[in-house]
């Protein structure tokens, strides 16, 4: 084998720390290298051209970069080795730059250390075999987990470019939190009315296939051909009978037993229920929970008032498999909430503000119901406690956020922008009110958004406090808020008749177990992860996965609509052909030695292992072995390090590669 | 056990099986391994306190397989290694009869008297007297010699020392090892069809019985019984150059259980230690 080395400087990266002069000499020196030189740039066109030269005069016929991680120019070197004419699998990339230059500081040891990664790969290109890529089909459907105003938009996008859509969303109805709110900023339009219209699209759209009251279940398979399990949850209603007429929830005795979700526990909802009146689909849901016939079997009014037999107590919950080959991940956030029992919350801390003990003190989508038309109080502000118009209200922003010692680090983003809104709703409707904001920083960047903030001072009189506030204490029928104006450098006490906490936003509760499912990560908050936070922000490292919106991190709507769109775009993309080129770097089985104990199916986490009965000429059962599925293999390597008598190996990294490598550095 | 011929010839004539794996005994206080094809075969079928090889090891061989259903008579700790072998695909249950022996313990080795001094050391903490799973049971538990155990505290007495003190014990005991394989032989769990000390592409583990091939021998098969090992010990029994090979193996079995609390061959439809993972699994080691 002829093997020519190329070593690149990465302008600095790398020459800075590495001699890499000092690195092509001895490279140089390693047996069946033919040619090793050294640029400053390997990936520019004259480096990849220095590259195709030296292939074409001196048939090489192995190529080693030393260069930056194979994550980034693994591809460019590739394709330039497989444009002059050997396979690209015969190019080996050695990390000098994150493996060396980026985590060493004396120079004379880190170019020994890049002569031995050298060294390293020289030893294992020698011991690699020409492959091909493997050709897989793409199964051109979406499914789009989540249905708030980011699953509604990356779904209408995929859908409108002609490719079916499956969209699952947990909730009896689509619309998610922006359903809840009563103003959107910086316009102050109506969210209900610049939603619903959406909804309606969605649940006519002819390429999309709803599923409310339906979860994810089960994720297998791979980019372009995953395989879903959707388990439909009983909804004890017939959605093929129901007519949506209401009648079943009017004459459901429970009236006061169960809080209703939608209006954030402010207002009671009955057993069998529609969430909203514009809810999409508009069929209710029967919660077992608190139904008198689930629990005694003595009540049946729903089924006694619905006119087209509907109601089904028997019902089960269903599991539908879908073929997918993209999955956009849409599930949106929740608030961080203060339990009235700090013990029992998720979250500790803010007990002096008294959340959960005072009626009066809420939280931001609490005062969105109570500020929305259709919510409990019919858009009038009123407070909970005993439904008197509050005159004075006091907003704290950052309950959660940047508080490292009791919430979190990150910046929730929407609340400088809520806050100022809620206060700006309070004073067009009540204009004798007093509202005041306790602030960190105010943080309105975004169209529009600083003009919107200096509207609710300026115009609408919203008073400003820079300070934290200590604790909310109630006396004589108001909350006496305490806290510190900064700016001025006084304490501070107010005494409110309600207080809004604007706080956090945070990952719902079960964001793990679904990245679980699907195999892709998340981060300590449990937010999911993207590939790259700057050029690849709609991307999980999981392939044919993509996030929208809030279950990235905290978003408003425009954000989220923005990545909706984006993540509908990067499923296209994947729809733009009809075949996908694989790696073929993937497990691979000696049947003569499979000894058939199973342990690789037992490890591999992409369930590619079968199991294959040989057979003598009679097709009498030999022996059983392990069989690797090219489709759903990986190439991870785990089933490999697991072979006790190693009868499976990764091809393009077989043992006697590795094996190579490691006898190389020793 | 005077009906040990009986029910072994019954296993022959009501046709639950082709072939039984039995005892038979040679030279007064000696017993060998037996397979018995025929009916009249099984006559001279023995169980005593010397029924000490582990029959399960042949279970798996072409040469036993090729009789179809087998039966075997296997004490408890037998019977652990058949549901490790079921765990682990490479038995089916209905293809094995297996006769349950309810065991009072069985002498360290042939030709001595049974007692406190000569029980074999695996016995001592026995937890399968009773085995944990039989098609039939023979025998009664008894009242059972007590005696220290000495392998135990030599465990203790070696995790208590550095890893260059590790190192030398088992560096001496490693540089005995002729490579003659009887404990691989021998074990009821080594049944690759090819073992990684015969892999010569790359080669892992270096053929001769030099210091470096001895060592990666055993401590690479060391490592492939953690988690799996049932703790029957043929294998120091097997060894002609006495290397206590149960120390490691007893050591790996005491971290499975004490980390995971998992205890192999109880069980044959307990997910393996090795082939399962649980996201609540501890990860403080990967730092």
């Amino acid at each position: 084998m002829k093997i020519g080395v190329f070593i690149c400087h990465c302008g600095e990266n790398i020459g800075r720390t590495v001699d890499c002069v000092r690195v092509a000499k001895a490279c140089s020196f390693f047996p069946n290298v033919v040619h090793s030189v050294e640029y400053k740039y390997m990936c520019s066109d004259p480096g990849q051209n220095m590259i195709k030269q030296a292939i074409k005069d001196l048939k090489l016929d192995g190529v080693v970069v030393g260069s930056c991680s194979p994550h980034m120019h693994e591809k460019t070197f590739r394709k330039a080795v497989s444009d002059a004419g050997v396979n690209p699998f015969l190019c080996e990339i050695a990390n000098l730059r994150e493996h060396v230059s980026w985590v060493h500081d004396d120079k004379e040891v880190a170019t020994d250390k890049a002569i031995d990664l050298m060294r390293f790969a020289v030893e294992k290109v020698k011991r690699n075999a020409p492959l091909k890529t493997i050709q897989v089909p793409v199964t051109k459907r979406t499914l789009v987990i989540g249905g708030g105003i980011a699953g509604i938009q990356a779904a209408l996008d995929v859908a409108n470019a002609g490719y079916e859509v499956v969209l699952v969303e947990k909730e009896p109805s689509i619309g998610g939190h922006m359903s809840q709110l009563s103003e959107t900023f910086p316009t102050l339009d109506c969210s209900q009315c610049i939603l619903t219209p959406r909804m309606v699209e969605v649940y006519q759209h002819p390429k999309i296939k709803l599923m409310t009251y339906s979860e994810v279940e089960k994720v297998e398979g791979f980019i372009g051909n995953f395989k879903v399990t959707i388990r439909k949850k009983a909804r004890f209603v017939d959605d093929t009978l129901c007519s949506g007429c209401g009648d079943c929830a009017i004459k459901c005795p429970i009236k006061k037993k169960a809080l209703s979700e939608f209006d954030e526990k402010l207002a009671f909802r009955s057993a069998i229920y529609v969430p909203f009146p514009q809810a999409v689909p508009n069929i209710p849901v029967i919660d077992k929970e608190v139904c008198t016939y689930f629990k005694n079997g003595k009540c049946s009014m729903c089924v006694k008032v619905c006119g087209r037999n509907a109601i089904k107590f028997d019902q089960q919950d269903e599991f539908i498999s879908e073929d997918i080959g993209a999955i956009i991940v849409a599930t949106g956030y929740k608030l961080y909430t203060i339990d009235k029992k700090p013990e029992a919350s998720e979250i500790k801390g803010y007990g002096e503000y008294g959340y959960g003990k005072y009626k009066d003190v809420v939280d931001g989508l609490q005062f969105e119901r109570i500020a929305s038309a259709s919510g409990p109080t019919s858009g009038e502000f009123q407070r909970p406690s005993d439904g008197k118009t509050p005159k004075k209200i006091v907003f704290i922003q950052c309950v959660g956020s940047r508080d490292e010692s009791k919430g979190f680090s990150y910046c929730s983003k929407i609340c400088c922008m809520y806050t100022a809104k809620h206060a700006m709703l309070y004073k067009h409707k009540v204009h004798d009110g007093e509202a005041y904001v306790f602030y960190m920083d105010i943080r309105a960047g975004g169209k529009m958004y600083e003009e919107f903030v200096r509207r609710a001072i300026e115009e609408d009189g919203v008073k400003y406090i820079r300070g934290r506030v200590s604790r909310i204490y109630e006396e004589d029928g108001k909350y006496i808020v305490k806290g510190e104006d900064t700016l001025a450098g006084v304490p501070i006490q107010i005494d409110a008749d309600m207080v809004v906490l604007a706080t956090a936003m945070v990952a719902q509760t079960d964001a793990p177990k679904l990245a679980q499912t699907i195999g892709m990560p998340y981060d300590n908050y449990g937010f999911y992860s993207e590939v790259h936070p700057k050029l690849r922000p709609v991307e999980s490292s999981t392939g044919g996965v993509f996030l929208a919106g809030a279950c990235n991190s905290p978003r408003d709507i425009p954000d989220s609509v923005a990545m909706a769109s984006a993540a509908a775009a990067k499923a296209l993309v994947l729809f733009g052909s009809d075949m996908l080129e694989r790696e073929p770097t993937i497990a691979f089985v000696n049947e003569n030695l499979c000894a058939g104990c199973f342990y690789c199916k037992k490890v591999c986490a992409y369930n590619a292992i079968e199991v294959k009965q040989i057979k003598d000429k009679n097709g009498n059962v030999i022996k059983e072995v392990a069989f690797v599925n090219s489709g759903l293999c990986q190439g991870c390597g785990t089933c490999n390090a697991t072979c006790p008598s190693k009868a499976i190996e990764l091809i393009g990294y077989t043992d006697e590669q590795i094996y190579a490598e490691i006898a190389a550095l020793m | 056990m005077d009906d040990i011929k009986k029910i072994a010839r019954e296993l022959f004539t009501s046709g639950k099986v082709n072939a039984v794996l039995g005892y038979v005994s040679i030279n007064g206080q000696r017993t060998k391994p037996f397979l018995a094809t025929k009916p009249e075969e099984t006559d001279n079928f023995i169980i005593n306190k010397y029924i000490l090889n582990n029959l399960t090891v042949y279970l798996t061989k072409k040469e036993i397989l090729k009789y179809g259903k087998i039966g075997i008579f296997a004490k408890g700790c037998d019977v652990k290694a058949i549901v490790a072998l079921l765990q682990e695909s490479q038995i089916k249950r209905e293809e094995v009869y297996i006769v349950g022996i309810n065991c009072n313990g069985v002498c360290a080795d042939f030709d001595m008297e049974f007692s406190g001094e000569t029980i074999a050391l695996k016995c001592l903490n026995c937890e399968v007297r009773t085995p944990k799973l039989y098609d039939e049971l023979i025998g009664t538990t008894e009242e059972m010699p007590k005696a220290d155990d000495g392998k135990l505290k030599m465990i203790r007495k070696i995790e208590a020392l550095s890893s260059a003190e590790k190192w030398d014990i088992f560096e001496e005991q490693f540089d005995k090892c002729i490579k003659c394989y009887a404990c691989r032989q021998a074990c009821p769990l080594c049944y690759c069809e090819r073992c990684i000390s015969d892999k010569s592409v790359p080669r892992w583990i270096e053929s001769s019985a030099s210091k470096r091939g001895n060592f990666s021998w055993n401590i690479i098969r060391a490592f492939h019984l953690a988690g799996r090992c049932i703790g029957c010990n043929e294998c120091e029994r097997a060894c002609p150059m006495e290397i206590p090979l149960s120390l490691l193996n007893r050591k790996m079995a005491m971290v499975a259980q004490e980390e995971f609390k998992y205890v192999s061959g109880l069980d044959p439809n307990t997910p393996t230690l090795i082939g399962s993972y649980d996201l609540k699994d501890d990860e403080d080691f990967i730092e």
